[in-house]
């Protein structure tokens, strides 16, 4: 990996698609792209076959224009909606077996880093409520116990959306879906509290309102991952379809939701919010000169 | 024939705005264009969502996207 696997090798130029081609002109590899540029710049991620005004392929789209580090990021994910895009962008994509992401995430980032011990590579999970707290909730545990150095983030939409709505355990109580008639009797998972009990040293909540703070939201959760343990991002996005939200009305039900239980909550243990002071320091330093 | 988002890029360009293009779910889909100040939309790429009307008209109260129904041939143009 590195920037060697995205230069198009001479000659080759006129008969690359266009779009690879626009994506090594002007896409983000090997510079750091501010996410307000988005419309203005190749993004990494393309053309998907995600419901149209999904609020989780946004997240995705605001995901990927937010990478620290595209050229050196591995991205897993599962069955369920997200993979639809995931898979479609310029970034190395692993399917996990459904519910195995992260026992699959920690091999694969000890592994790099005994294969490359000087480089930097991240990796990141991302995945449905389902896979990663109902099916794949051991191995998201446990990966968390180990701490793990990896991201992990859900794309919760409150219910099993790919395979036609099931309740999940992030669903919310009394909710009734259209595989769940009867509404669901048990309360919505606090999964960051989990996440903070299991020994995650950065947790974040956030509703997709704000472009400039996801991203800031999941580059934080990379670097703080980089440098000291597993980091977990619990993301409202919403299923238009399961959910009968009418599509206009999607940006505004995630603002209403940010209102009610998806206000935006940050967490980090003391080391990583030193980390991040000094590097904050840092950069407004590099700023003034 | 299929609904897509369409820029009135006269309008749009009045403003210093970028708004609708940071909200759009798909990507290069909603771009800007330095040269006009303006957004506009690659037509292919739009699955006709609206919540860019709802950026522009409700939020902002612009006015500056309709939608508007193209033919494929139309399309192929962008
Ligand atoms: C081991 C296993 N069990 C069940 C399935 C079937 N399956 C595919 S997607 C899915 C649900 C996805 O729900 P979620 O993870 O919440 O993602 P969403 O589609 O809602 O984004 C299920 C049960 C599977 N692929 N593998
Ligand atoms: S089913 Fe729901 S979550 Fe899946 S792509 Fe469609 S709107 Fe998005
Ligand atoms: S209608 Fe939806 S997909 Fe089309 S440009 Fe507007 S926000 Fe983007
Ligand atoms: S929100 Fe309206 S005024 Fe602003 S860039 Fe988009 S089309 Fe132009």
């Amino acid at each position: 990996m590195g920037l060697e696997y995205v230069r198009i090798s001479p000659g080759f130029e006129k008969y690359m698609p266009r779009d690879y081609v626009d994506l090594v002109k002007y896409g983000p590899f090997g510079k750091q792209v501010d996410v307000m540029q988005m419309g203005q710049f190749k993004e990494l991620v393309e053309e998907h076959p995600m419901c149209a005004g999904c609020y989780m392929a946004y997240f995705i789209r605001v995901f990927y224009a937010a990478l620290p580090n595209p050229e050196d990021t591995i991205v897993l994910g599962t069955a369920g909606c997200a993979r639809l895009a995931l898979s479609q962008a310029a970034v190395p994509f692993i399917y996990g077996n459904y519910g195995d992401t992260n026992a699959v995430a920690s091999g694969l980032k000890r592994a790099l880093s005994i294969r490359f011990p000087d480089k930097v590579k991240d990796v990141v999970v991302i995945a449905g409520d389902g896979g990663l707290i109902d099916i794949g909730f051991g191995m998201t545990m446990h990966s968390w116990f180990r701490r793990e150095k990896f991201t992990t983030i859900m794309v919760d939409n409150e219910v099993y959306g790919n395979t036609g709505g099931q309740e999940s355990g992030m669903s919310p109580k009394g909710i009734q879906l259209k595989m769940a008639p009867l509404g669901k009797k048990f309360d919505k998972i606090n999964a960051v509290e989990l996440a903070k009990t299991a020994g995650c040293v950065y947790v974040a909540r956030i509703s997709p309102t704000n472009p400039k703070r996801i991203a800031k939201t999941i580059r934080r959760a990379i670097l703080a991952a980089r440098h000291f343990g597993p980091t977990f991002i619990h993301a409202y996005t919403s299923c238009n379809i399961e959910y009968s939200i009418p599509t206009r009305e999607v940006l505004a039900d995630a603002r209403k939701r940010e209102k009610q239980d998806f206000k935006f909550y940050e967490w980090m243990t003391d080391e990583v919010k030193e980390f991040f002071e000094e590097l904050e320091r840092k950069e407004k330093q590099e700023v003034k000169k | 024939m299929y609904f897509v988002a369409d820029v009135k890029e006269n309008e749009c360009a009045k403003y210093n705005c970028k708004q609708c293009v940071l909200f759009c779910p798909e990507p290069n889909c909603l771009n800007f264009k330095s040269s006009t100040n303006s957004a506009w939309v690659w037509y292919d790429r739009c699955k006709g969502c609206e919540i860019c009307v709802y950026v522009c008209s409700d939020l902002l109260k612009r006015h500056c996207i309709e939608m508007v129904m193209v033919t494929p041939k139309a399309t192929a143009k962008s």
